[in-house]
């Protein structure tokens, strides 16, 4: 969004409260969701459940195509539409609930920093694994992409993103990396966050904030996800504090809920973590 | 001269390494190789967090005394200036028309040997446009004026965050600078001293005390000669003069490392982290001496 559209979404924003039939759309959980999807997927309802603010999860195979940034997942509230974890704190922050309140002006830059290392090597590790790896692209990517389209827009769509993300990795330098450079590189960012976590319940002491939500949201993903290999799900499981928070932070927000009612589930690929 | 060379020079002159520094012309080998290049003992690394990691290995490491959360730290914090600042800088240098035409272009056309300066700025120029656009513009701000107003205002928060960071100290953890004091001053020093017809973001930047001090700090300490050379090449304002200017400060830099280098030496064998380890630096610093080319 332009900066002038955005100030005045927020300005609406703020003046509604939050409704009763907020809904998440994100594309098909069974059989066309991916890896990097899901994982945002996941952060953007773990963040929500944290503040408290009821969602429901609906599953559009378009739901890429209807998004206004392009980007899965996106939440319709009211009368507005907003996509990406980013924006969808700062609407949430307009409305009045935020999670990250308490942290001083330090504290805050440190949590943006994360969030970008999380943004940069995680999410970007999870892309380059699915389109530019050739057997994972073949086997799972494009398969799962296509499948709710008929020959051959099934084809079309499935490269055509794929090009997609090949150019950009060429754009940011990621295109001449290995397979073993980019799990060297998770396994990195992985030690940072697991260095920065420490013994702490979340990045911030008692309370979670967004990179808490952002982080759990792709770590989970990860280490419920099947692929061709398990080598990305090794290499989160060997920092057992970064396990123990995503169990934490599952049990917390996640199993509670579901008792009351059955809807917003986060296991989607392979049941629940190890 | 870019980021990559800037922040290199920066950390071998904080981990006390002896570097040669070979100023190469702009030949055929920026097409296909990538520059810098460090070249040691036959075997060659690009790419400023190889060559990071290399010179740690090689035990002239500026990050020795970092608690495991600060090396955590300094991770996130050089995503951050990748991901926030890195595309405003290519715009304010490579895309912007005025700093583009006035200032980037002359300044890599005379430093190319014909006929590279022909098409290699335009290849940088377009190289950096077609990065902003495939990683920031979403569907609906396709065109670039669109993504300007909101990478810059990205930039400005990244350069605010920086600030708050820093607050009153000399350097970002503690009163030893590290690897990711060299990024910084990397990414800020060219935005602080170059001089840009149009520059919002300097403006932005000048506003930031801390921050301006930081990089004057640096420039002071570990690269004097330089830095009065870089001072006369801000107060001229004639387009031409800039550019010989820099010629010469690069023809003399080049010519008087080794003596800085030396001096540089001594300052930070003295200062704390080599004392941990003054018996192994010494035998290392005398025994390699890697050679670090640039154009």
């Amino acid at each position: 969004m332009s900066l002038a559209a955005e100030a005045f979404v927020s300005q609406i924003a703020a003046a509604e409260p939050w409704p009763e039939k907020a809904t998440l759309y994100q594309p098909l959980k069974e059989d066309q969701i991916l890896l990097s999807d899901s994982a945002s997927s996941l952060a953007v309802q773990t963040f929500l459940r944290m503040c408290g603010l009821p969602v429901q999860v609906s599953c559009c195979a378009n739901a890429e195509y209807m998004s206004p940034s392009g980007k899965v997942p996106f939440i319709h509230v009211g009368n507005q539409v907003v996509s990406e974890l980013g924006p969808i704190v700062q609407f949430i922050k307009a409305k009045g609930h935020s999670l990250s309140d308490g942290l001083d002006d330090v504290q805050r830059a440190e949590m943006k920093a994360y969030m970008e290392l999380v943004n940069n090597m995680l999410l970007t590790a999870e892309l380059y694994i699915q389109w530019c790896d050739d057997y994972t692209a073949t086997e799972i990517s494009r398969p799962r992409y296509s499948s709710p389209y008929s020959w051959p827009l099934n084809h079309i769509l499935a490269y055509q993103k794929q090009w997609e993300v090949q150019r950009k990795m060429n754009a940011i330098g990621w295109s001449g990396k290995s397979l073993e450079q980019v799990y060297e590189d998770v396994s990195q960012c992985c030690q940072a966050l697991s260095q920065r976590l420490g013994t702490q319940p979340y990045f911030f002491n008692k309370q979670p904030t967004e990179l808490d939500a952002l982080v759990f949201g792709h770590l989970f993903t990860i280490l419920t996800t099947q692929l061709t290999n398990d080598e990305l799900a090794e290499k989160v499981k060997s920092y057992t504090n970064l396990l123990s928070f995503c169990h934490r932070i599952e049990h917390t927000y996640f199993k509670e809920h579901d008792r009351e009612s059955q809807s917003g589930s986060p296991h989607h690929y392979k049941g629940s973590l190890p | 001269m870019n980021n990559a060379d800037r922040i290199l020079r920066a950390y071998a002159k904080f981990s006390g390494a002896k570097l040669a520094v070979k100023s190469i012309d702009w030949t055929w080998r920026t097409i296909t190789a990538s520059v810098p290049q460090l070249h040691y003992e036959g075997s060659t690394v690009t790419e400023p967090a190889q060559i990071l990691n290399f010179l740690r290995k090689q035990r002239f490491n500026a990050d020795y005394e970092l608690t495991a959360k600060q090396g955590a730290d300094t991770m996130a914090y050089i995503a951050l200036l990748e991901e926030k600042l890195r595309p405003a800088l290519l715009h304010t240098f490579w895309v912007d028309a005025e700093n583009y035409v006035n200032l980037t272009r002359p300044w890599f056309t005379s430093h190319s040997p014909f006929p590279l300066n022909f098409f290699v700025p335009g290849r940088q120029a377009s190289l950096a446009l077609s990065r902003i656009l495939l990683t920031k513009a979403e569907s609906p701000l396709l065109n670039i004026t669109e993504v300007e107003g909101k990478i810059y205002s990205e930039a400005k928060e990244c350069l605010n965050l920086l600030s708050h960071r820093l607050g009153n100290f000399h350097f970002f953890f503690g009163d030893t600078p590290t690897s990711l004091d060299a990024f910084v001053f990397g990414h800020i020093a060219p935005l602080i001293k170059a001089p840009l017809p149009s520059g919002q973001l300097q403006k932005h930047l000048n506003q930031l005390d801390n921050l301006c001090q930081f990089c004057n700090t640096i420039l002071k300490n570990y690269f004097t000669d330089a830095s009065a050379e870089k001072r006369m090449d801000c107060s001229l304002t004639a387009p031409h003069d800039p550019v010989d200017a820099n010629l010469q400060k690069l023809t003399q830099l080049v010519n008087k490392e080794s003596n800085l280098i030396e001096k540089m030496d001594d300052n930070l064998r003295s200062s704390p982290q080599h004392r941990h380890e003054t018996k192994p630096s010494a035998r290392a610093s005398e025994r390699n001496s890697p050679l670090l080319s640039k154009h």
